[in-house]
């Protein structure tokens, strides 16, 4: 009795938003939605159109694809790095560190479209290859982004601990280095993956508004803005599709890892 | 003695400290610009000048400073994101309401909140414009759709964050659903709440200036792009980069700040 209850559950887990897909989908489809709106196909073009772009071009797409996962994935990897390094030294030095905790926390509210120029232009010299220093300046504007969201989060995981779980080990004469390994350690572990839920949507988003910005012209976001600069609204649409695609992709593949790691954590 | 010690290694004072450091980064890197690069003010100038700039009658415009330009656009675009983070956050309120009410709204409407969030605001701003036909107002939906997730799902949080017990306790005494969510759950998700609003505020401002960069008419994203092209002084750029990084960190504490107004009794933290 209890199994089938769960299963309804997921079942209208999944129906639920996929019936509500659907009905939109076919809105679009029919332009009952463009009546309702008072657009045209020309800017919001029909799914189907959509979609055979996408089929058209895939070798193109996944050039700018490619280009785009590089500039993310090598910003968050790097960027979560960073940040969880900044945090451990935050919690070794907690005078200072927490201080300059709070100066990465008020890096993520500088708005990215002024990250972007400004490294874009200090990256100018690394290279003479115009699409090796534009991917460089795109990474590290990534990296920022990210790191900062992970360093508060590492650090709270770091050292919002279980009540008197310190004194306990240090009353079994537990090393500073001990103490870390067995419990800061894996106390953070959650608190990690809240960051990456932050994190994994964003660094893909700022990655594309990046592009918007960068020398060499390529990557998904860049494509979006020539293409609905020069009005062409399918393909842009294409392009968007693409980057969503992105985006749900590597939150699954969170998701997934999450369930993995944190297998019997969760209450 | 040990007063002044304490004074000098408080939370502020070492703030201080770091951003002292930033700028002494930042000042090294200038001087290494300035002697390597020919145009130095186009990559990184010193800081000083940025403040120079400020209070210069260098004309940038035929009619206006620097300084003029940046402010009165700024005045725009600022007024832009205030008006769409106030609808994001009603918007967003009534949404997690909703689906904190009714089971099937949340399963419906979840997923596709994660989706709005990935969609790249500029690809959605030419329908928007298409929509509205008016390019200020979809300006400001635009800073309405992005404050409007971190809100909604934060504030849902909050209301799954109740305790059961108290829960229990509110039924037994045979409260009302609306005694229940007045009483008990909105107080109890009002931290949640202001998380959300700390990362929207910030987001507000800078979908307001991006999607300025699309479109003429004003705004700190038009000047911030039309700098960058070198159509008028690069030290508009510079200002704007200034003022959105100081406005941006602004938006952020201005929501701590209001928080701890509306609800003292909570320890603000970082």
């Amino acid at each position: 009795m209890k199994t089938k209850k769960i299963n309804k559950n997921m079942v209208t887990n999944i129906l639920y938003p996929v019936i509500f897909g659907a009905i939109i989908l076919i809105l679009c489809q029919t332009q009952i939605m463009h009546k309702i709106l008072g657009t045209d196909v020309f800017t919001l073009p029909l799914p189907s159109r959509i979609i055979e772009i996408i089929s058209e071009n895939i070798p193109k797409i996944m050039v700018n694809v490619k280009a785009t996962l590089i500039v993310s994935v090598g910003g968050l990897i790097i960027g979560s790095l960073l940040g969880y390094l900044l945090a451990i030294i935050a919690t070794v030095f907690p005078k200072g560190g927490a201080g300059g905790l709070s100066v990465a926390a008020a890096f993520n509210a500088i708005p990215i479209v002024v990250i972007a120029p400004i490294f874009n232009n200090l990256t100018k010299g690394i290279s003479s290859d115009a699409s090796f220093r534009s991917m460089i300046a795109k990474t590290l504007v990534v990296t920022v982004f990210c790191m900062a969201s992970m360093s508060i989060n590492a650090y709270r995981g770091l050292n919002e601990l279980p009540p008197f779980s310190v004194d306990l080990l240090k009353s079994y004469a537990a090393g500073n280095f001990t103490i870390f390994k067995k419990l800061r350690l894996p106390n953070s572990i959650p608190y990690i993956f809240i960051a990456l839920r932050v994190t994994v949507p964003g660094c893909i988003i700022s990655g594309v508004v990046c592009e918007y910005f960068a020398e060499y012209v390529i990557g998904v976001g860049r494509q979006i803005r020539e293409n609905i600069v020069t009005a062409q609204y399918a393909t842009a649409w294409a392009y968007i599709t693409v980057a969503c695609i992105m985006g749900i992709i590597m939150y699954i593949i969170l998701l997934i890892a999450e369930n993995v790691l944190l297998k019997g954590r969760k209450s | 003695m040990n007063k002044a010690k304490k004074l000098l290694l408080s939370k502020k004072m070492i703030i201080l400290y770091w951003v002292l450091g930033l700028i002494a980064v930042w000042e090294v890197i200038a001087s290494i610009v300035a002697v390597t690069k020919r145009s130095p003010e186009n990559v990184l100038p010193h800081i000083y000048q940025v403040i120079a700039s400020v209070f210069s009658n260098t004309m940038a415009g035929p009619t206006k400073t620097i300084t003029q330009i940046v402010i009165s656009n700024a005045g725009m675009t600022l007024w832009r994101a205030a008006v769409g983070f106030l609808i994001g956050m009603a918007v967003g309120y009534i949404l997690a309401l909703l689906m904190s009410l009714f089971k099937t709204v949340e399963k419906v409407a979840f997923p596709y909140l994660m989706i709005i969030q990935m969609i790249p605001i500029l690809g959605i701003a030419p329908i928007i414009l298409a929509i509205t036909k008016d390019i200020d107002a979809s300006r400001i939906i635009i800073a309405a759709i992005l404050t409007f997730y971190p809100v909604s799902t934060n504030v849902l949080a909050g209301f799954k964050s109740v305790q059961q017990e108290k829960l229990d306790l509110m039924f037994s005494l045979a409260a009302k659903r609306k005694d229940v969510y007045m009483k008990l759950m909105v107080p109890a998700s009002m931290p949640y709440f202001f998380t959300g609003l700390k990362i929207a505020a910030p987001m507000a401002i800078t979908a307001s200036i991006l999607v300025d960069t699309l479109q003429g008419g004003g705004g700190l994203g038009c000047m911030l792009s039309q700098s960058l092209k070198h159509a008028m002084s690069i030290y508009v750029f510079w200002q704007i980069a200034f003022l959105s990084a100081i406005v941006g960190i602004l938006s952020f504490c201005l929501m701590g700040v209001i928080e701890k107004i509306l609800s003292p009794q909570r320890k603000a933290k970082l």
